[in-house]
């Protein structure tokens, strides 16, 4: 047991302000607690018992149980156990004391709750607008219950402008973003510069959110949401959908058939290789060493086409659903897998000596983006980010799903926390990867893919799931509902928490290291954006004929 | 009829650069994607991009739109200029009339007509181009006059076709400063020619193209098209002046060895471009610090006969 | 060290040899058998069960019942994913993931596929099939109408959305 002592030391500390626990499984905990509690509470566990925060949480539990639902997860990675702190605030003028003063990396989250739902994150150090577009209207909270998802605000307004924090003196404002050719996807940075000397950054992002958390709990149910959860991002995909599977078979108590547990592993670890192949190739590309870009490219494609003789599809795997996989790896498949494999193996190494001893690239990456342990833990920074800066915390084996309890590898660990580390450490992670599959191939047991459930899932259960992405860990939290779908469904993921930590590694460095600081911890935008859709121009599509486009691009320069 | 040769070979000499800078450039990409175990373009690609790209609308956007024409022109007009002066695996037009020093002018004005490009277009990352292009071309064109004035002091003349005919290496005694030299400025050329690891003014993945952010369309191409012509014509100086052997053959010959020098040497440096990460700006700055001082020395052998 | 490791690399490159394709002027590769490509229907394998389209996590298959022998059933194709869930739900094996992957075009109704099916009057319950699992069915609680002329995915359903009882799909215009 491992949740309970950690329970018996909040208890024993704030007794009287827990009504309730929840130790649904030796490695997950649930607290409710009373809202004074909660700043408390969390102090005592991130700073008395070193616990990781992991995510805020709010949700509208007005229909269920009248009021608003407010939770902080938090990670105890030597003692393998999640955790979630939970409160309820009434459905008046709702309001949390906010944790970001103590711990920073709640930042986000607290403002994300407090667009999305309405819930005041109160003394704030920082309570600006992240989530929600410019134009949306004060007041109007999307995530709510009431409101319905495909609400377009009459009031939108469109030419309301986002109010930006003055740059410091002397400094001169470069806009990076939100297109710029090293940034796949839309978001925004207003850096200070200073010469070539970046001073300080505000982030402006959430640029591409689709709703779908807001559809999960509205539309789509249980069996869909999997295929939609892979839709969050282009390159972890797998990731997303086997955490919320994982979070809504924990939420159920379901446990899944073994075979399904192995292919899962196999699947998430041929989705790391193809991603540490492609980070690698494009951090090459940042730092303008196209060639090794090719190569990586180059190699990585076999394990796309394994993917695909697998699954049926390069990069959407669609392998989920709650209770099993979809796709059996045949013996043929087998023998295919591990033929890409060992030429995999024997393709990279030389690759990984060349690059590990490549001074070019060195004196590009070295003393760049620097974290260290403490950053890394204030912010909550994960994956290969606070692997790098010597922080050993690695979801796999701290917080074991699916077979990885079953296999052996190692987590790689470099200690100096900038960006030639990230490197090294992906590079190496290939490695383990490989060894990872192998194993899972030579173990896996026979028997059926899918479990057969009786009748529907229990409903108000919680889940919590974390899964280790390429770029760090994906953590979901579940509550299961009515009508055959969730509540709520919260994605967190890995660039949620590691583009929390960028301003700190762009400060006083140099403009030309922004983009691969910023490509060094793999960003991904369109996860952390996943939310709220809106449909922002009252769902009108304006088609601009090129006529006006010119006139409006030759416009633009005399209307500053 | 004697200025009617020289204008007739001046002319010739540009319009085979002109040519021929194009094809070189699809060479180089052809050479760049085998490296990269990729088909490429074909070969043709750039006359074609550069056709499609002077084909399309002028728009105007930047800050001062005349002075921004003028500086597409004079980006190109200035080393096509030094085309028309350089031999070309032929005599050079302008016997016994043109010096070194005009050579170097106009190779400053090269330089010259990016900065202005950029700073007529006013926006940030131009301006971040601008700045980033100064600093190269303060430490860079120094190199290069070094070179010129190195091969003038060994043979105790500006004039230009004497110059550029490996005059580097006519010291009185063994050449150590034309050695010395030609290793500098082979060090150097990829940043002569804006090519990894020196594009840094360009960077496209930290800068979007610096000073040609703004440009489209005509201007853009002209830009494109003096890329491609540098590319040429600091190859030919950098054979005219340290590889000149062959170049003097008799006429076919002559023409044929020229050319296959030059395209021999951009293919090492596509090669050099393709295995190499960019350098950031104080990197790169500290790079020619070090081939400045190295060629102090080759400058103070070159006074004392060496 | 750097310079052995640049001949390294390109020793790698050069090992590697050409291997991209003149794709779009020579045919692709094959595609693997599983691949999972633009769904086919074939209406005479068809009973009209709608459990692909109530399980379409896109909403790009929709019903609508002419009369009570004519339904129609519409594959929109706009933003299919090509999960291929249809495809595993269908009772009849009347839908199948082709190899067809260059679907690119400027006009989204050619890929559109229409069935009209001849519905004969159930004399039972009137649930001619069950779905693999409890999550498959619960769907069915609701009723569907689809707008087919609107392209619209409608469900009424007892969803909490009091101010909302049609639950509507995303309009796109289609030109």
């Amino acid at each position: 047991m491992t949740a309970q002592p950690i329970l018996d030391a909040i208890k024993q500390k704030f007794g009287t302000a827990i009504p309730r626990a929840d130790i649904p499984a030796n490695n997950r905990l649930f607290v409710f607690v009373e809202p004074p509690a909660l700043k408390p509470i969390c102090r005592f566990l991130f700073e008395e018992q070193r616990a990781r925060y992991v995510i805020g949480i709010g949700s509208d539990d007005r229909p269920f149980s009248g009021q608003f639902l407010v939770a902080h997860n938090f990670a105890f990675d030597p003692q393998r156990l999640l955790c979630s702190i939970l409160t309820r605030v009434g459905p008046e003028n709702p309001a949390v004391e906010s944790v970001a003063s103590v711990i920073p990396a709640a930042n986000w989250a607290e403002r994300e709750f407090q667009d999305l739902l309405g819930i005041q994150p109160r003394d704030h150090p920082y309570p600006k607008r992240l989530v929600l577009p410019d134009g949306w209207p004060d007041g109007v909270h999307p995530l709510r219950k009431d409101v319905p998802w495909n609400h377009c605000p009459p009031d939108y307004d469109e030419n309301r402008e986002f109010a930006f924090d003055e740059p410091p003196a002397g400094c001169l404002v470069v806009p990076f973003g939100p297109f710029h050719p090293t940034l796949d996807e839309p978001a925004h940075f207003r850096l200070y510069v200073e010469g070539e000397m970046v001073r300080g950054c505000e982030y402006r992002g959430f640029m591409a959110h689709r709703g779908i958390e807001k559809l999960a709990e509205s539309v789509l149910t249980y069996n869909e949401i999997p295929m939609a959860a892979e839709r969050i991002c282009g390159i972890c995909g797998c990731v997303h959908n086997v955490a919320y599977v994982q979070a809504v078979e924990q939420a159920a108590a379901l446990a899944p058939p073994p075979r399904a547990e192995y292919i899962r592993t196999v699947m998430l670890e041929i989705e790391r290789l193809h991603s540490h192949l492609l980070w690698v190739g494009l951090a090459c590309h940042i730092v303008g060493f196209d060639t090794l870009f090719m190569q990586s490219f180059r190699i990585r494609e076999p394990i796309m086409k394994a993917a695909e003789a697998i699954s049926g599809n390069r990069k959407t795997y669609a392998l989920c659903l709650v209770g099993g996989v979809r796709w059996e790896i045949t013996p043929e498949l087998k023998a295919q897998l591990r033929q890409v494999l060992d030429r995999l193996e024997t393709e990279w190494k030389p690759v990984a000596q060349a690059v590990l001893q490549d001074r070019n690239l060195q004196i590009r990456t070295r003393g760049i983006g620097v974290t260290d342990p403490e950053l890394v833990r204030n912010y909550g920074l994960i994956g290969p980010v606070a692997r790098a800066a010597g922080v050993d915390i690695d979801c796999r084996r701290d917080h074991p799903y699916a077979a990885y309890d079953r296999v052996d590898f190692q987590v790689i660990v470099a200690d100096e926390g900038d960006v030639w580390s990230r490197l090294v450490v992906r590079v190496k992670e290939v490695f383990e990867s490989i060894s990872i599959i192998q194993q899972c191939l030579d173990q896996m047991p026979n028997g059926p893919l899918q479990l057969s459930l009786e009748g529907e899932l229990p409903s108000g259960r919680f889940g919590l799931s974390s899964v280790e992405a390429p770029r760090g860990e994906s953590h979901h939290f579940v509550i299961t509902g009515e009508n055959n779908r969730p509540r709520r469904w919260r994605v967190r993921a890995p660039t949620y928490q590691n583009l929390q930590g960028i301003p700190a590694m762009i400060q006083d460095q140099q403009l030309a290291d922004m983009t691969i600081t910023l490509g060094s911890i793999d960003p991904c935008f369109s996860c952390t954006d996943r939310l709220e859709t809106i449909d922002l121009r009252s769902g009108q599509q304006r088609v601009f004929a090129p006529e006006e486009l010119v006139q409006l691009a030759r416009n633009f320069r005399k209307t500053p | 009829m004697r200025l009617f040769w020289i204008i007739i070979s001046a002319l010739s000499n540009m319009f085979t650069v002109l040519l021929l800078a194009p094809l070189l450039e699809g060479i180089l990409r052809k050479l760049t994607a085998w490296v990269q175990s990729r088909q490429g373009p074909p070969l043709w690609q750039p006359y074609f991009d550069l056709l499609k790209l002077l084909g399309k609308e002028d728009l105007e956007s930047g800050e001062l739109p005349v002075v921004q024409q003028f500086s597409a022109c004079l980006a190109l007009a200035a080393p096509l200029t030094v085309a028309g002066l350089l031999p070309l695996g032929s005599s050079a037009p302008l016997q016994e009339r043109a010096d070194a020093i005009l050579l170097i002018y106009l190779l400053v004005l090269c330089g010259g007509a990016t900065l202005l490009a950029g700073l007529s277009a006013g926006s940030t990352y131009s301006l971040i181009g601008v700045s980033r292009e100064m600093m190269t071309a303060i430490t860079l064109e120094p190199l290069f006059v070094m070179a010129v004035v190195v091969g003038a002091l060994n043979i105790h003349s500006f004039r230009l076709e004497s110059v550029l005919d490996g005059s580097p290496y006519a010291a009185a005694h063994f050449p150590w400063s034309g050695l010395i030299m030609l290793g500098v400025l082979a060090f150097s050329l990829q940043a002569f020619v804006n090519r990894v690891p020196f594009d840094i003014g360009e960077a496209e993945t930290e800068i979007m193209e610096g000073p040609l952010m703004e440009y489209s369309g005509p201007k853009l191409a002209l830009f494109k098209y003096a890329q491609m012509v540098r590319l040429v014509i600091f190859a030919a100086l950098f054979i005219n002046l340290f590889l000149p052997l062959g170049n003097d053959w008799r006429f076919p010959l002559g023409l044929v060895v020229f050319w296959s020098k030059v395209m021999l040497l951009v293919a090492a440096i596509t090669v050099i471009a393709a295995t190499h990460a960019r350098l950031r700006i104080d990197q790169a700055m500290r790079y020619f610090a070090g081939l400045a001082g190295i060629s102090l020395v080759a400058l103070v052998l070159a006074v004392c006969g060496f | 060290m750097s310079f052995l490791s640049k001949i390294r690399e390109v020793m790698i490159c050069l090992g590697a040899g050409q291997v991209t394709l003149p794709y779009p002027v020579a045919a692709a590769e094959p595609v693997p058998e599983r691949f999972r490509g633009r769904p086919l229907f074939n209406a005479a394998q068809c009973i009209g069960c709608a459990g692909c389209a109530n399980n379409c996590p896109a909403r790009e298959i929709l019903v609508f019942d002419v009369c009570q022998e004519v339904r129609i059933m519409k594959y929109l194709g706009r933003r299919c994913t090509y999960c291929g869930r249809c495809a595993d739900l269908c009772p009849e094996k009347a839908i199948t993931m082709s190899r067809e992957f260059e679907t690119a075009t400027q006009t989204i109704p050619d890929l559109q596929q229409n069935l009209e099916l001849f519905m004969s009057t159930c004399q039972r319950c009137g649930r001619c099939f069950t779905e693999p699992g409890p999550l498959e069915q619960l769907m069915l609680k609701g009723y569907r109408f689809d707008a087919l002329a609107e392209e619209r995915w409608v469900y009424r359903s007892q969803a909490h959305l009091q101010n909302e009882p049609l639950v509507r799909d995303i309009d796109i215009e289609l030109d």
